[in-house]
C-alpha cells in the first residue's frame, strides 16, 4: 500500500494533491491493515471447517452469514432482540444512574465515604454471577431479573470509577473556587462535575460488556426469550451456526456501544485534546 | 499602619504530627496589611508563610489569635480577597475567557458586564485573542497570566499571592513581575505577597516581613523606601536597592546559617 502511494505520488506535478493523496493512502492503508487479522481469521476459520475440525462443532463463516440472514428475514431473531434489549438499556441506565450518585455522594462526603466505603467494597467482592439464581427467585423469570442483575454488575464499576474522580480533584482548585465566590451547588457544577467526567465516561464506556454478560447470564440461568436463551437453546441442540450468530449480534452491540461512548467522550473531553499548537510564550 | 486591611493579631498554629506531640509552626505572629499596600512575606521553607495566606483567605483557622479583615474577624471562606497560587491552576476544562469569566458568574454579574470585565481584564494582562484557547494550549507564562486575570477581574479588596512566579523560568518572571508591578499600581490592590525570593521581595515591596525558621515568629518589618517604577530587569540599578537589599539580608541571614549548622 505504501510502495503504491509513493510511486504514484513522484510523477505528479502539484505536490499538494499528492501529499493529501498519500495521506489518504496512509489511512486507507492503515484500515486495511487492521482488516488482515480478521480476515485471515475467518478464512483459516473457513478453510478448518471439515478439514481440521468437524463442521458441527464449529460451524463456519459463511454458514453463520446464512443463519444470520435467515434469522432477520424470517423476523425469528426480532422478539429476542426485543426483550435483551430492553433488559440492556434499562439495566445498563440504571446501574450508571446509581453508580454515579453513589460514587459522587461518597466521593464529595467523607463523613458518608467511612460509613459506607467498606460495604460497599465488601458487596464489590461478590461474584455477581453467583446472584443469578437469586435473582431470579426475587425479581421472576421475565426481564426483572436480567435488569438488576446488569445494573449491578455495571453499578460497581461506575461507582469506583466516580469515586476515584470526585476524590482526586485537587483540594487547591476547590478552595480556589470557594474563594472566588463559589456556594456548593456551583462547586459542583463547575469544578466536581468537570473534573469527574473523564472518570464518569471511562466508567461508562467499561461497564458496556458487563451489561451484556449480566443479562446473557441471567438469560442463560433461565428466562422466556432472548438472545441468551437463543445461544442456549442453540448450543443444546448442536446448532453452532446459531450460537455463533447469537454471539456476531452481541458483539455488534457492543461495538456499536463503544462507538457511541467514544464519540460521547470525545465531545465532552475536547479540552482534554488541544486542537492546533502552543502559541509561543509571552 | 492603624488602617490596616489586613490584620494577623498574635496567630499561633499547630499541626498534628505523626508523634504524640503536635508541631508548632507558628508562634505568635502579628502583622498589620495597610490599604493599598504591597507587603512581602519571606521566611526559609516550611515556616509557615503560605499558612498565613490560608488564613487570610479563611481556608484555615489559626490555632490562637485572629485575623482580621476591615475588623471583621475571619472565620469562614472570605469571599473579599483574590487568591493567586503558586501553580496557575485555571480549569483545564474552561475555555481562557471562561475561566476569567467564573468569578463574576459566581457573583452574579450580569452578562454584558461580564463581557466589558472579561475582555478588560485579559487586555490588561495581555492576552487579548486567547479567549478561546484552553488553558492546556497556553505556555506557563500565559497561564499564570490567566490566572492573575482571574483574580484581577472581580477587583478583590485584598490579592493573596502564594509564590506566584515561583515555578516560571527566568526571563518570564522578570517580565511577569514588572507587569505585577503596574498593575499593582493601576488598580491600586492591597497585595499579600509570599516568596522565598529576597531580591523579588526588595523590588515589589513596601514592607518586607521576614520570618524565622519553625516555630516561625516575625523577625522584623522592613520598609523599602526606593521609588518606582522600579526596574526589576537590573535590580542593582535601582537607587537604594543595595542598602535595602543588605537590611533585609542582615536580618534574614541568621536564619540561613542555623539551617547549615543543623544539617
Amino acid at each position: 500500500m505504501n510502495d503504491v502511494s509513493t510511486i504514484a505520488g513522484k510523477p505528479a506535478a502539484a505536490e499538494a494533491s499528492a501529499a493529501r493523496q498519500s495521506a489518504f493512502a496512509g489511512k486507507a492503508g492503515r484500515f486495511v491493515l487492521r482488516l488482515l487479522p480478521g480476515l485471515a481469521l475467518l478464512a483459516f476459520w473457513q478453510w478448518s471447517s471439515g478439514r481440521l475440525i468437524k463442521e458441527v462443532y464449529v460451524s463456519k463463516p459463511t454458514a453463520v452469514a446464512a443463519r444470520l440472514y435467515e434469522l432477520f428475514a424470517s423476523g425469528e431473531i426480532f422478539p429476542h432482540l426485543w426483550t435483551t434489549g430492553q433488559e440492556l438499556v434499562l439495566g445498563y441506565v440504571i446501574g450508571v444512574a446509581g453508580g454515579i450518585l453513589g460514587g459522587y455522594a461518597l466521593g464529595r462526603s467523607p463523613r458518608l465515604a467511612n460509613i459506607f466505603e467498606p460495604y460497599v467494597m465488601a458487596f464489590y467482592g461478590i461474584p455477581k454471577i453467583a446472584l443469578a439464581p437469586l435473582f431470579i427467585i426475587w425479581f421472576g423469570i421475565g426481564i426483572g431479573s436480567k435488569v438488576a442483575l446488569a445494573a449491578i454488575m455495571v453499578f460497581f464499576l461506575v461507582f469506583y470509577n466516580v469515586y476515584t474522580g470526585v476524590r482526586s480533584v485537587d483540594r487547591e482548585l476547590v478552595n480556589l473556587t470557594l474563594v472566588m465566590g463559589a456556594n456548593q451547588r456551583q462547586l459542583s457544577y463547575h469544578v466536581y462535575f468537570p473534573a469527574a467526567a473523564p472518570y464518569v465516561l471511562l466508567g461508562m464506556r467499561m461497564a458496556v460488556p458487563y451489561s451484556v454478560i449480566g443479562v446473557i447470564v441471567g438469560e442463560f440461568t433461565s428466562s422466556v426469550q432472548g438472545l441468551g436463551l437463543f445461544i442456549h437453546e442453540a448450543s443444546s441442540t448442536y446448532d453452532p451456526a446459531g450460537v455463533f450468530a447469537g454471539i456476531v449480534i452481541l458483539l455488534a452491540f457492543v461495538v456499536l456501544a463503544n462507538f457511541l461512548a467514544g464519540r460521547l467522550e470525545r465531545r465532552l473531553l475536547r479540552w482534554k485534546a488541544p486542537s492546533g499548537h502552543a502559541p509561543a510564550d509571552i | 499602619m492603624t488602617d490596616a486591611v489586613l490584620s494577623f493579631n498574635d496567630i499561633g498554629q499547630d499541626f498534628p504530627a505523626p508523634g504524640s506531640s503536635a508541631i508548632r509552626v507558628i508562634d505568635g505572629i502579628s502583622l498589620d496589611v495597610g490599604h493599598g499596600q504591597f507587603v512581602a512575606v519571606i521566611g526559609p521553607s516550611g515556616c509557615g508563610k503560605s499558612t498565613l495566606l490560608q488564613m487570610a483567605a479563611g481556608l484555615l483557622a489559626p490555632t490562637r489569635g485572629l485575623v482580621r479583615h476591615r475588623g471583621r474577624a475571619i472565620d469562614t471562606v472570605n469571599r473579599e480577597v483574590g487568591f493567586v497560587p503558586q501553580q496557575a491552576q485555571l480549569f483545564p476544562w474552561k475555555t481562557l475567557s471562561e475561566n476569567v469569566e467564573l468569578p463574576l458568574l459566581l457573583r452574579g454579574v450580569a452578562a454584558p458586564e461580564r463581557r466589558t470585565r472579561v475582555a478588560a481584564a485579559l487586555e490588561a494582562v495581555g492576552l487579548a485573542g486567547f479567549e478561546q484557547y484552553y488553558p492546556g494550549q497556553l505556555s506557563g507564562g500565559m497561564q499564570k497570566r490567566g490566572s492573575i486575570a482571574r483574580t484581577l477581574v472581580y477587583r478583590p479588596d485584598v490579592i493573596l499571592m502564594d509564590e506566584p512566579f515561583g515555578a516560571l523560568d527566568a526571563q518570564t518572571r522578570m517580565v511577569m513581575q514588572d507587569d505585577l508591578q503596574a498593575l499593582s499600581r493601576d488598580a491600586g490592590a492591597t497585595i499579600l505577597f509570599v516568596t522565598h525570593d529576597i531580591t523579588e521581595a526588595v523590588l515589589l515591596a513596601d514592607h518586607v516581613a521576614i520570618m524565622s525558621q519553625r516555630p516561625s515568629r516575625l523577625l522584623a518589618t522592613v520598609a523599602i523606601d526606593l521609588p518606582r517604577p522600579r526596574n526589576v530587569f537590573e535590580p542593582f540599578k535601582n537607587p537604594g536597592f543595595e542598602a535595602a537589599y543588605e537590611k533585609v539580608w542582615s536580618i534574614f541571614q541568621s536564619q540561613i546559617d542555623i539551617r547549615r549548622r543543623t544539617h
